[in-house]
């Protein structure tokens, strides 16, 4: 590549001698508002097709030069419809700019260039820096969930820099990774978790700070999507930072907040009384049971021997010698998993403006985080500049760079015992610390996890750089070409100790250090072709290239026994346990060609093909094809619809088109033998088999969409219909450990997801002083399994299984409880009920895929104050508490404190209750079942702000030019049948590639840290 | 002109994009694909690469000693929170047992790799050639001897010609066109053993005596002498137990204690797993040490019944051989010595081994192969100043052989050879044999299940 930019800068050089002599000519004119006629300043006026621009003086007025060749000028303005206007031969033009077209006439973003949405014929949603700007999460994913239809975004938990699942339009794949493509500024980026894969993922796109992102634009359907062929089937995100614009003053902006945060739900464990009165109430059941099973003479004689035992093993030894009788402890240990209060402090500058010759954006910000979980804790700080500088009429260059460092602090993963989540299952009568010594309590049912939160630490820091620099050269008005070189270079260290007291540390200390590093580096060429064909005819052509080249290296070392807790990196390590570094690679090679047409601007046509090739296949089977087509009619344009006072917009478009899939990791096409390091004597043994023939997956998405106008555009929206289907599924499938292999990539299967997005948006007030503006998003998806060749693949209680949607889960079926012996009932095989868990039938007990998701958002503004509440939901998706059969089992699964719940069981012959008889030693309805299946729908108010923007007039008298203050809340109610915080999957999320479990399991409840509740106080101040 | 020159610039550009197409071919990082596979070191890395195998917690490293003892409940009992494990234990796994899938999966792994290693002695020069090959099918018999003994009937349940064990694969797989050699029905209980047989027999022959680590010679008689056992055949497991004890270079450990937690062999080890800090079967919810070892070295879940002690006299060390100590989740109980360290060799074959069943096999045999049972098994009594027997019934054998191997995965083939009942079951109840796993079966409609599952 090196040798091929340097051939590609002296071509520049010789092109640029091409450049001929330039002829101007002056166009003058004045802005003004359409609502009332009143002058419009800083408004920005752009030569089509250039960099050339300037913007409106005080008075609305403006003047530019407009060179040969060039016909079309671009008029934007914040809040207001775009306006493009054909000059031809006037010297003057006058415009009016009404807000009431804003969301047609609004630029989107789509690869390898832009589009005005009224002439979009595929489907793509646009969220705005409004939206993402001061969202108190990590990631602005987060910002994203609700506000555009069929995106269905879940974060996991409350846990912060944690890996978030994305699925657009559903999940489209079984065993090839189901996230979307996210691109920053052109440039593909990193965006799977590459921290320790024995913890939980972390989210890499935490690092870009969402208040630099201008838009977020997700392509959801082929049309839009397949110029980003063979990565595409799982939608692309796009994201555009923040650019200065010509003739713009520079403007410093200042944005500082600090946020307060609490779960939003406890669930809710035994106090002492409550747990001391149900254990000795679990001996005398046992005692009862005993002797019905003969294992007793009499029942008393059960109940004494239970009772003895309940109290000697658990009431008398983790009571610390307390009076456990009395409750002289009672510690609620839900309590001391979270904060007090979590705070979160977040700052950040940034400057922007520009002028003819160059534009710019610069920022830094710094943001510190705390979960609401102990020691759970992220920090942030970096900079990005964003720089383009147009050397001549024809040749701009530029560059978009950041950089920043990350810390978090982290937990270990919700299935380990030493993680702050599970000492909820700590009983009430341990103290915390114990009496005699003082220090933290370390007799207690499980290891304390406190013990681990104080001595033992895992952080790990990430240096990020992502950038391009680009050259755009317009050749004539109708031809340019652009260049783009990018990296993002991605640096973490894992560090990790865990001291002698923990259990992570086996009594000797242990302390591991890892180090990765990803490098990517991408270059996209491509023309664009604009030529003039008259009035009736537009048409933008592309045809480029693009190369990603991804590198991966990585580094372990791990050790163990350390002298004391003193010096805590493996400096200090008595023994080196494990030591390794491994390196991998990926590359993709890509042609893309384009071409858009519309006729006066009612039929619009689009196609595209994209051939990507890529080392992840074999020789022969490396180059996929990916072609898409699209229609549009914008029946208001139709002289029959034309004048219609009600209907001012109608467009119906269609598209179809194949996208591909091909996240399965690396080398999956080759037999592999893996090195081996049996002690003194290192070899080489197989551990994974072939196949040469594997090849890209494939979905084929017909889409038809309908938008509409209604009433000057005062009831706006569009309504989707999708069909994706997913064919030669990259299935990892089961073959006969008798091969000495587990599985084996193939392209076999069939996936499916139909589904509605409906997107509402309307203006109810709109005057100059008081406006309530309305918008609604719905999104209907069915996934189907349509064929895995009879196969079960499974994922903990979850399953693939044909003909279901993937992720149901599969569990014994839960009957309620015996009224006269309090037993456990299951259903078996036949339908009937069952007392015998062995007999119990595994059948589809729930699902965790949503049916309904969207978001609910109203907007009043009166004079300078602004309040918005935004409500999202999620509907017909079930929750399995996988802890429920720990910590709701009616201590069949160990003396676990209880949640309350368990307070309504069974006691005596007659009792009708779900909850069965508590029983410790026979166990009793404590095994994995539907009992703890959940409903997972709920709706929330995800945020409600309050903003006061200061007056023009008491602005200038601070000098600044503009501040506003605001309040707000996140997650501030709920409402959900679901006994925790619904928002929840423990493990993984965010995986992109591997065997991806995450698209099987998910909706699963594991000591999960709930969402944070936060209130946010901040300040926006514009100088 | 002007324009021209443009256009050839914009058409070499483009050229210049279409030409860096071999960037595609990448080789992966950390592996190697099978044509790589070129020399005589080469073949030789993929017998050691074997070893690991053995070494892994679904082999040697913890399964192939901790299941059959929990099958047969041999004095030990499961505290922690693993369900897989308790199930055994209590009898209750089915046939989705994690264990059983792990068990098989592992064992495969081994067949495969070594199947690999045989289908390349072309590579091999004359000199090595036979003794690689010998090292592949010792790795491959006993693994062999493994899967029959777990998931088959045992030989003493006679219909070894129509009782089944597990499908014999002896070609190596290698690409997705193998496939089919892999995909096997059920061998007999007959023909898995005579594999096993002819392998060890192979692997006797051309095995060298003293292979430092890896398996020599005598590794392979001892394994014969096992198999000889299981089949009742006295004669030739006295005479394979003799090769090893007067052939082969070991003596007894000059006290039991030193028979364990060893970083390298010990004097009596035929065959040893080796494990250190760096390569190991798991340290943290895997490995003998793991399950053994009281909290913190171990989880602690595995502990032993105190009652054992009553089966050694006063002044036997093996008496003394256990620890009070508590599991990871904070259960108090007894643990034996034996896997108390981590990191530490793991004996497969102990010599004492070898005079028990000499003595034995000779008792039953009514013969004195070497030497006389009661001095073969006083040479085992008198290293842990147990008193030394006078008079010989076949009880005592069992028992003594109970006393020196517990907790080292013998009981159970003691249970299966001499139909001995484990608590209420018999010898070859359905559930004192592991499942085909399910998983197995979903995707080899060849496979028929063992009754019970």
């Amino acid at each position: 590549m090196q040798r091929f930019y340097s051939l590609f800068v002296g071509m520049l050089v010789l092109m640029s001698q091409l450049v001929y002599a330039q002829q101007h000519s002056t166009i003058t004119g004045k802005v003004t508002d359409a609502r009332d006629g009143s002058a419009l300043p800083g408004v920005t006026v752009q030569v089509k097709g250039t960099a050339l621009g300037t913007a409106t003086q005080p008075d609305g007025t403006f003047q530019i030069n407009l060179p040969q060749g060039a016909t079309t000028l671009i008029f934007s303005f914040v809040g207001f419809g775009t306006q493009e206007v054909n000059v031809g031969t006037q010297r003057n033009v006058n415009v009016s700019l009404s807000t009431s077209d804003k969301d047609l006439s609004e630029v989107v973003v789509v690869g390898y260039g832009t589009q005005v949405k009224r002439d979009l014929t595929g489907s793509v949603a646009k969220v705005g820096a409004r939206e993402i700007e001061n969202f108190p999460a990590p990631s602005f994913e987060s910002a994203l969930q609700g506000r555009a239809a069929g995106v269905v975004i879940e974060s996991g938990s409350g846990k912060v820099g944690q890996g978030m699942k994305v699925r657009v339009r559903g999940t489209s794949s079984i065993s090839a990774g189901s996230q979307p493509l996210y691109v920053i500024d052109g440039m593909p980026v990193i965006s799977e978790s590459q921290s320790d894969i024995n913890n939980d993922n972390t989210n890499p796109l935490a690092d870009l700070n969402p208040n630099d992102i201008a838009s977020v634009e997700v392509l959801k359907d082929a049309s839009a999507a397949a110029i980003y062929g063979a990565r595409a089937s799982n939608g692309v995100v796009l994201i555009t930072t923040k650019k200065g614009r010509p003739g713009e003053k520079t403007r410093i902006e200042l944005n500082a907040s600090t946020s307060f945060s609490r779960p939003t739900k406890k669930r809710g464990f035994l106090d002492a009384k409550e747990y001391t009165d149900l254990v000795l109430e679990t001996a005398r059941m046992d005692g009862i049971t005993g002797a019905r099973y003969g294992d007793f003479a009499t029942e008393q004689e059960g109940i004494d021997y239970f009772t003895n035992l309940y109290t000697q093993a658990i009431l008398d030894r983790f009571s610390l010698g307390t009076n456990w009788q009395q409750q002289e402890v009672n510690t609620n240990w839900e309590d001391e998993v979270y904060r007090d209060v979590a705070h979160a402090r977040q700052l950040d500058l940034s400057a922007t403006g520009g002028n003819e010759k160059t534009r710019f954006y610069v920022s830094g910000f710094y943001n510190d985080q705390e979960a609401v979980v102990i020691v759970n804790r992220f920090r942030r700080y970096g900079g990005r500049l964003n720089l383009e500088h147009s050397a001549t009429s024809r040749l701009s260059l530029g560059i978009n760079l950041a950089m920043n460092r990350s810390q978090l602090d982290r937990v270990t993963n919700d299935n380990i015992f030493s993680t702050p989540g599970q000492l909820v299952a700590q009983l009430p009568i341990s103290p915390t610390h114990d009496p005699a010594t003082g220090e933290l309590n370390s007799t207690t049912l499980y290891s304390n996890g406190l013990i681990d939160a104080a001595y033992s630490f895992n952080k790990q820091v990430t240096f990020r750089t992502i950038g391009n620099a680009f050259l755009n050269y317009n050749f004539t008005p109708y031809l340019s070409f652009r260049s783009e070189l990018g990296t993002d270079i991605y640096n973490i260290t894992e560090q990790g100790f865990n001291g002698k007291q923990t259990q992570d540390g086996g009594g000797v200390g242990r302390a591991e250090y890892f180090f990765t590093q990803n490098a990517s580096l991408n270059t996209n060429n491509y023309f664009t072709f604009t030529p003039h064909l008259g009035a009736q005819h537009s048409l933008t052509a592309t045809l480029g290239m693009s190369y990603l080249q991804n590198d991966f290296s990585a580094s372990t070392v791990q050790g163990e026994g350390f002298p004391s807790d003193a010096i805590k990196n493996l400096a200090a390590a008595g023994t080196i346990t494990s030591g390794s570094s491994s390196n991998q690679r990926y590359t993709f090679l890509s042609y893309f060609l384009r071409a858009n047409y519309a006729f006066n601007n009612k039929y619009l046509v689009s196609a595209s093909v994209r051939t990507d090739g890529s080392s992840r296949f074999g020789p022969n089977k490396r180059y996929g094809w990916f072609p898409a087509g699209s229609l549009g009619w914008v029946i208001s344009e139709e002289d029959f619809l034309k004048n219609n006072k009600a209907l001012s917009f109608l467009k119906l478009r269609a598209s179809y088109g194949l996208t591909g899939n091909a996240e399965i990791g690396n080398n999956s096409y080759l037999t592999l033998l893996e090195v081996t390091n049996y002690p003194e004597q290192p070899g080489f043994r197989p551990f994974q088999l072939g196949n040469e023939d594997l090849h890209w997956e494939r979905t084929a998405q017909m889409d038809v969409g309908l938008e509409f106008g209604f009433l000057d555009n005062r009831i706006s929206g569009e309504i989707d219909y999708y069909n994706k289907q997913t064919s030669d599924l990259l299935l990892q499938a089961n073959i006969p450990y008798t091969t000495g292999f587990a599985s084996i990539y193939r392209n076999t299967g069939k996936l499916e997801n139909k589904g509605v997005e409906i997107t509402i948006n309307t203006r109810n007030i709109d005057t100059k002083d008081f406006t309530w503006t309305t918008s609604l998003n719905l999104a209907y998806n069915k996934n189907k399994v349509k064929d895995i060749q009879g196969q079960i693949i499974e994922s903990g209680q979850q399953r693939a299984v044909e003909g279901e949607p993937i992720g149901v889960f599969f569990l014994p079926k839960f009957a309620g409880v015996d009224p006269e012996t309090g037993d456990a009932l299951y259903l078996d095989a036949d339908g009937k009920t069952t007392t015998d868990y062995s007999q119990a039938e595994r059948m589809v007990v729930g699902k965790a895929n949503p049916d309904w998701t969207g978001g609910f958002n109203n907007t009043v503004t009166y004079k300078g104050f602004d309040l918005s509440a935004f409500f999202t939901f999620v509907e017909g998706n079930n929750i399995y508490n996988r802890a429920g059969v720990y910590q709701a089992a009616g201590f069949g699964g160990g003396f676990d404190n209880q949640t309350k719940e368990i307070l309504g069981r069974w006691q005596q012959a007659g009792d009708v209750t779900n909850v069965p008889r508590l029983s410790y030693w026979y166990g009793n309805g404590h095994r994995a079942s539907s009992r703890w299946i959940y409903d997972g729908s709920y709706i929330r108010l995800r945020t409600v702000t309050l903003g006061y923007t200061l007056p023009q007039k008491a602005a200038s008298l601070l000098r600044i030019s503009g501040a506003r203050l605001y309040v707000a809340g996140y997650n501030l109610w709920t409402r959900t049948d679901y006994i925790s915080d619904p928002e929840v999957n423990t493990g993984v999320t965010g995986t992109r590639t591997s065997s991806a479990p995450e698209n099987i399991t998910s909706g699963v409840d594991f000591y999960t840290i709930p969402q944070a509740r936060t209130f946010t106080v901040g300040l926006n101040v514009k100088f | 002109m002007k324009y021209l020159a443009k256009y050839i610039s914009i058409a070499f550009l483009f050229f210049i994009l279409l030409s860096c197409n071999k960037k595609l071919d990448v080789e992966p990082g950390t592996s190697i694909v099978p044509e790589q596979i070129t020399n005589e070191a080469d073949v030789e890395a993929v017998i050691l690469g074997n070893y690991k195998s053995l070494q892994h917690f679904s082999a040697f490293g913890e399964r192939y000693i901790l299941i059959p003892d929990m099958l047969v409940d041999a004095k030990l009992s499961f505290v922690g929170t693993f369900i897989p494990y308790s199930e055994i234990l209590r009898k209750q796994q089915d046939k989705t047992s994690s264990i059983a899938e792990g068990i098989w999966n592992r064992g495969y792994q081994l067949i495969n790799t070594s199947n690999l290693a045989l289908s390349k002695m072309d590579l091999v020069s004359d000199d090595n050639k036979a003794a690689f090959t010998a090292e592949a099918k010792f790795i491959r018999g006993i693994t062999y001897f493994m899967l029959g003994g777990l998931f088959g009937k045992p030989y003493s349940a006679g219909n070894i010609t129509t009782n089944e064990a597990v499908p014999l694969v002896l070609e190596p797989v290698l690409n997705s066109s193998d496939l089919a050699t892999g995909n096997k029905p059920r061998a007999t209980v007959d023909a898995v053993y005579k594999q096993v047989i002819e392998d060890l027999q192979d692997a006797a022959a051309n095995l060298p005596a003293d292979n430092g680590a890896r398996a020599n010679k005598f590794a392979a008689y001892a394994f014969l002498a096992r198999v000889y056992m299981a089949q009742g055949n006295y004669a030739e497991a006295a005479a394979a137990a003799n090769m090893v004890i007067t052939e082969g270079n070991f003596t007894l450990a000059t006290s039991f204690d030193m028979a364990f937690n060893n970083a390298a062999n010990s004097p009596e080890d035929v065959f040893a797993i080796q494990q250190n800090e760096q390569s190991n079967a798991g340290v943290n919810n895997n490995g003998l040490t793991t399950f053994f070892a009281a909290s913190p070295t171990g989880r602690g879940d595995v502990q032993v019944d105190p009652t054992i002690a009553d089966l050694y006299e006063d002044g036997d060390i093996r008496k003394t051989y256990f620890y009070e100590g508590e599991s990871i989740t904070g259960a108090q109980g007894s643990y034996t010595r034996k896997w108390e360290k981590r990191y530490s060799v793991i004996p497969v074959v102990r010599l004492a081994e070898m005079y028990l069943t000499r003595a034995e096999a000779n008792f039953r045999n009514s013969s004195a192969i070497g030497d006389t049972p009661l001095n073969d098994i006083n040479a085992v009594r008198d290293r842990s100043n147990a008193t030394a027997k006078v008079t010989l019934a076949e009880d005592d054998f069992i028992a003594e052989r109970f006393r020196e191997l517990a907790f080292e995965g013998d009981r159970y083939w003691t249970v299966k050879r001499l139909r001995l009942d484990v608590g209420s079951r018999p010898y070859d109840d359905d559930k004192l044999i592991l499942p085909i796993p399910q998983r197995e079966r979903d995707v080899n409609s060849q496979l028929t299940q063992n009754s019970g599952y």
